[in-house]
């Protein structure tokens, strides 16, 4: 089960690599920098918190699932807001030069 | 063939010695375990590389705690530090032979007797433990004649091995610290109404080594368990039972290859084991008092021993930083049920030596009259070295909490923060409850008798 899920997560991270490529690579050098790095770190916490939900809900530790579920899809939630934020999903607005690829 | 040809020069004779024997000691330095195996040919033994754990367990699992090793000498056990020579205590004056002895009031005295059978599983493992206790059990004469057996190193990790193989959930090989044998044992099937000079008598046994064997109380069970129910007695016994047959097998198979051993387990010490654990490099002694944490397993264990006097080669106590760690948790003590665990800041002396001056005669007294279940092992629960199961963030926490008093108290926050040891998971509750049983003077009439010294 967990290598099921672990190559699941290596297929979502290279399919948001590939969605968000003429997004993210818009811009000045320092720009596409903080655009992946906030990615990467984005589907990093996304991922530590299901793995934690799932072995914590798994085991049945229930107070540390609830409390996982607030902390790390709350981070989630944000961080993903503020990514698409820069990436120009939510101003409405693509950057210069996206979608050129 | 001519005279001559057969002959060779004395130059080129001690040219070719000179060159076998430094091809030698190279082959020798370079292949330890190869060199190793022709001297034990006999045996069909093949030998592991040097320094290697043992063949099954090539590596010891400390978890993901950072370690390092330490000293056993005369100034420091482990990391507990002895301040002057400790004094060989006597088996009389341990918590439950007070309690036997009624120097703790009457109740414990009577709940002694029965505060583990009082919950029929309990009692039933219980009684297969005592079924080692005889001294005809745990000791005896050596073989007069000494099988052949492999250097110390070898040896050390075959030993290792069959403890293993024995379903040891660790085993460790320490020096044996002569200050750590009782002074004075309890006779068997003590009689507390005579007086205590009829009740003991002087144990001199000295063996160099000590090999210590550990199995874990059950995690599943321990998440379901208050730590001090009906399962709490179980859950010693389980390890006690389990150990204690490991010790008696490695002291039978060590005196059959011609060496003295000693089995010590739960139902006929010779020793206690705390300091027997921290010499054989498997933890370091916790703020409980008398507790010892290994880095994996926490205390959710027990323990048996065995002393002998076969050649072994020592491990070294180890460092994982638990002192600190205790000294800013205090979790054990937030939580235990009679609070019987030291708030202090810093270990104080105790019989020669560094430690948190617990309260063993208050642990005794709840564990021998705890009428919500069968003794107690609360402390063991809550402690964050143990209350959880393998996975990459508790390894993440421990390897934190290992680094120091500030990240020992983060990982004591975060694991307040997700509650881990003081949660009750019924999933895995799968023992059965008689609470009408647990009061302390229909168990003691149940049915009479310490289980300890039977």
């Amino acid at each position: 089960m967990s290598s099921a899920l672990i190559f699941a997560a290596g297929i979502l991270f290279l399919a948001g690599v590939l969605g968000l490529k003429s997004r993210a690579n818009s811009g000045a050098l320092w720009r596409k920098i903080v655009n992946w790095l906030l990615y990467a770190l984005w589907f990093g916490i996304t991922m530590m918190g299901v793995s934690f939900i799932y072995i914590n809900a798994s085991v049945g530790h229930v107070k540390a699932t609830s409390t996982a579920v607030f902390v790390f899809l709350g981070a989630s939630v944000v961080l993903a807001l503020i990514l698409a934020r820069v990436l120009g999903f939510l101003s409405g607005k693509k950057p210069v030069g996206a979608g050129t690829d | 063939m001519s005279d001559n040809e057969k002959k060779i020069s004395r130059r080129a004779f001690l040219r070719a010695g000179t060159a076998a024997a430094a091809l030698g000691v190279i082959g020798a330095a370079q292949m330890p375990g190869q060199a190793a195996a022709a001297a034990t040919e006999n045996m069909t033994f093949q030998a592991s590389p040097t320094g290697q754990w043992s063949k099954l367990h090539p590596r010891h699992d400390y978890g993901s705690a950072l370690v390092r090793f330490v000293e056993n000498d005369d100034r420091w056990l482990g990391t507990s530090e002895l301040l002057s020579p400790p004094q060989n205590t006597s088996e009389a004056d341990m918590g439950f032979n007070q309690a036997n002895r009624g120097l703790l009031g009457e109740l414990p005295q009577k709940g002694v007797r029965n505060f583990i059978p009082k919950h029929p599983f309990g009692g039933a493992i219980s009684f297969a433990r005592t079924l080692i206790a005889p001294e005809t059990v745990v000791d005896g004469e050596p073989s007069p004649e000494k099988f052949s057996i492999p250097d110390p190193e070898q040896m050390s990790q075959h030993i290792k091995d069959a403890a293993y193989f024995l379903r040891a959930d660790e085993v460790g090989i320490g020096k044996m610290p002569p200050y750590a044998y009782y002074s004075h044992k309890v006779k068997q099937g003590a009689d507390w109404t005579k007086p205590l000079e009829e009740n003991i008598y002087e144990f001199t046994e000295r063996l160099p080594y000590v090999i210590v064997v550990m199995v874990d109380q059950h995690l599943e069970t321990m998440l379901a368990s208050t730590g001090y129910d009906g399962i709490s007695g179980s859950q010693s016994m389980r390890s006690y039972h389990a150990t204690g047959n490991i010790a008696v097998i490695l002291a039978k198979y060590i005196r059959t290859l011609g060496y003295r051993a000693r089995a010590h387990h739960s139902a006929n010490y010779g020793a206690p084991l705390p300091p027997l654990m921290i010499a054989a490099g498997l933890g370091e002694l916790s703020r409980t008092g008398d507790c010892v944490i290994h880095p994996r397993l926490g205390f959710r264990h027990k323990l048996a021993a065995v002393t002998t006097d076969l050649p072994l080669a020592p491990d070294k106590p180890i460092d994982f930083g638990l002192i600190d760690f205790c000294r800013v948790c205090k979790k054990c003590a937030d939580n235990c049920p009679n609070q019987s665990i030291s708030f202090d800041r810093e270990p104080v002396e105790y019989n020669g030596y560094l430690r948190w001056n617990s309260d063993f005669k208050k642990c005794t007294i709840f564990r021998t009259t705890n009428e919500e279940g069968s003794s107690c092992g609360r402390c063991m629960k809550v402690c964050p070295w143990n209350s959880k199961e393998d996975s990459w963030f508790h390894k993440a926490g421990t390897w934190i909490g290992s680094r120091g008093e500030a990240s020992a108290n983060l990982l004591k926050s975060i694991d307040d923060m997700f509650g881990y040891g003081t949660e009750e998971i019924p999933k895995y509750k799968w023992w059965l409850e008689w609470p009408d049983n647990y009061k302390v003077e229909s168990a003691a009439t149940a049915s009479g008798g310490s289980i300890y010294n039977k």
